[in-house]
């Protein structure tokens, strides 16, 4: 029977520094496999929509400019978003990526957390005729 | 028994609990004489939920039932919906798994090991084991990208590999790790003061065990040789046993040392695993529909068994899914041993069994002749500790 069995503890502690992290005064480097906001490479898509499908949270929306040139522009929420990945494992063309430093997301206005991926032609022509959207990181 | 009899309803809101519950206990003077619970409270509709989703989208519904330990329930689920499918997930992916669940255990633990601390007034130990538990948050990070919630599993495998980086970071957290849990061992064992908090506490013995169906480290602490991991082994436990730890006291110092014991066996396994981790791919091919059937998938959460009903009418999305959690079968162990106790004793009993209580909570003291006075669970908490102080 002891007792003061943590002295050992704490008096080690008075000479290390506190294990406290100083976000946001001090940076850790994130995790290679943090998920973070969503990116779309237009590029490769063939508008399959299984991302669409399996998406737990509805976040995403491919909307279809073209079909048969394969214009699609895809309409992104991120505070919808559970940030599972099962969008990017359903991809079969790898157009679909999270981003591993793009994870402050915190925004004042909703409209924010939306955000529209495609070619800018095709962002501009949807954009001229349904409300308009912001992007916090200025895509 | 005196003139004077009290209820103290405590709840029904526990924020931090995944089934808030209300506790009415009947006092004569310090000793409870008499306790019942109501569950409840959270009702989240996820399981009818489920029903309007498809297959994928309820892995990721089914993880977010509890915070602490999420892959184990998303793991019950996949096993039973491959199950049904007629799919095994490849083998590297079924010990990825086992890999993902054994850290989620630690932390886990961990967690319980601070919160249990913290309920007995010592806040030194809730510290460091918090600080500690920071190292295996970290590894999980780096393996999944995520603290919580990992999003590890798939149906039909799993979406992170490990790498050699991966692989040293676990080894090198695991050997901090196992040295801490030697000291808090030596603590809960060994640690006068908190020793009389725990020694004698809560004690059940294994017929009451048996007959009140507690599961986990709440069973194992009072001799029941009861581990779904040993008992029906799945995923990947069959490759990697475990020896199942067993203390015959039954008190809550035995659910202490249990739960560390685990912790270390865990280690074990955990090195075991990585030393022979088997080759080939992360995933295999499930169908979008499920073929129509039932089956029943059970695993071993951290607080126990954790059981899985999924019935599919051979759609696209699930039938009818149930799930029970092992909070409910040790919920009845705490009305039963409540009896008898001091109601000093209540905030470690209830802690004992791992329901995630942490957070403040809402306690009212109700007096039979008409006056009543409102406690917090933090002011019973202060009263556990200023009773046992007093006592000496």
């Amino acid at each position: 029977m002891k007792i003061e069995t943590m002295l050992r503890d704490i008096i080690q502690s008075l000479f290390h520094k506190p294990v406290t992290e100083l976000y946001p005064a001090q940076r850790q480097p994130t995790p290679q496999r943090l998920r973070g906001k969503l990116r779309w490479n237009p590029e490769k898509c063939t508008g399959c929509c299984l991302c669409v499908k399996d998406c737990p949270c509805s976040a995403i929306e491919l909307i279809t400019i073209d079909k048969d040139n394969k214009r699609f522009v895809m309409r992104y929420d991120a505070g919808r978003c559970t940030f599972c990945a099962q969008c990017v494992q359903n991809c079969r063309f790898n157009c679909l990526e999270m981003s591993s430093e793009d994870w402050e997301l915190a925004a004042m206005d909703k409209a924010l957390f939306t955000v529209t991926y495609g070619r800018e032609e095709d962002v501009q022509s949807l954009l001229g005729c349904v409300a308009p959207t912001g992007d916090p990181a200025g895509e | 028994m005196s003139k004077e009899q009290f209820t103290i309803p405590i709840g029904p809101q526990h924020p931090a609990l995944k089934e808030p519950g209300h506790f009415t206990l009947t006092v004569d003077g310090e000793v409870v004489t008499g306790a019942s619970v109501r569950l409840g409270y959270a009702h989240r509709g996820i399981e009818k939920a489920v029903e309007s989703r498809n297959w994928v989208q309820d892995l990721y519904l089914l993880e977010r039932i509890c915070g602490i330990c999420s892959h184990i329930h998303a793991t019950a689920y996949c096993l039973g919906v491959e199950k049904l499918a007629g799919v095994t997930a490849p083998p590297r992916a079924q010990a990825i798994r086992v890999l993902v669940a054994e850290l989620e255990r630690i932390h886990s633990h961990l967690l319980w090991l601070g919160v249990a601390a913290h309920q007995a007034g010592f806040d030194t130990l809730f510290m460091y084991s918090w600080r500690d538990r920071e190292t295996v948050m970290e590894v999980l990070e780096q393996l999944t990208g995520n603290r919580v919630n990992y999003s590890a599993n798939l149906l039909g495998g799993v979406k992170f590999d490990v790498d050699t980086r991966v692989l040293e970071t676990i080894l090198s957290g695991l050997d901090f790790l196992e040295t801490r849990t030697h000291h808090y061992l030596d603590i809960v064992s060994g640690d006068r003061i908190f020793l009389q908090r725990t020694r004698g506490i809560g004690m059940m013995t294994s017929e009451q065990a048996e007959r009140l169906g507690v599961t986990g480290p709440t069973a194992r602490a009072s001799g029941v040789r009861r581990d779904i991991r040993v008992d029906a082994p799945y995923a990947a436990y069959d490759r990697y046993p475990i020896q199942v730890v067993v203390e015959t006291t039954g008190d809550l110092e035995a659910r202490f040392i249990v739960r560390l014991k685990e912790l270390l066996e865990t280690y074990h396994l955990i090195r075991t695993l990585l030393d022979g981790l088997p080759e080939g791919d992360l995933k295999t091919r499930m169908p979008r529909r499920i073929a129509a059937g039932e089956t029943i998938s059970r695993v071993e959460a951290p607080r126990g068994e954790l059981f899985y009903f999924i019935k599919s009418d051979g759609g696209d999305q699930p039938a009818r899914i149930k799930v029970r959690t092992p909070t409910l079968s040790n919920m009845a162990s705490v009305t039963q041993l409540a009896v008898g106790h001091q109601l000093a004793d209540m905030p470690m009993l209830l802690t004992g069994i791992d329901p995630c209580f942490s957070c403040n909570d809402r306690l009212t003291t109700v007096q039979t002749s008409g006056e009543s006075e409102t406690w917090t669970w933090e002011k019973l908490r202060q009263y556990g500790i200023a009773s046992y102080r007093e006592r000496g």
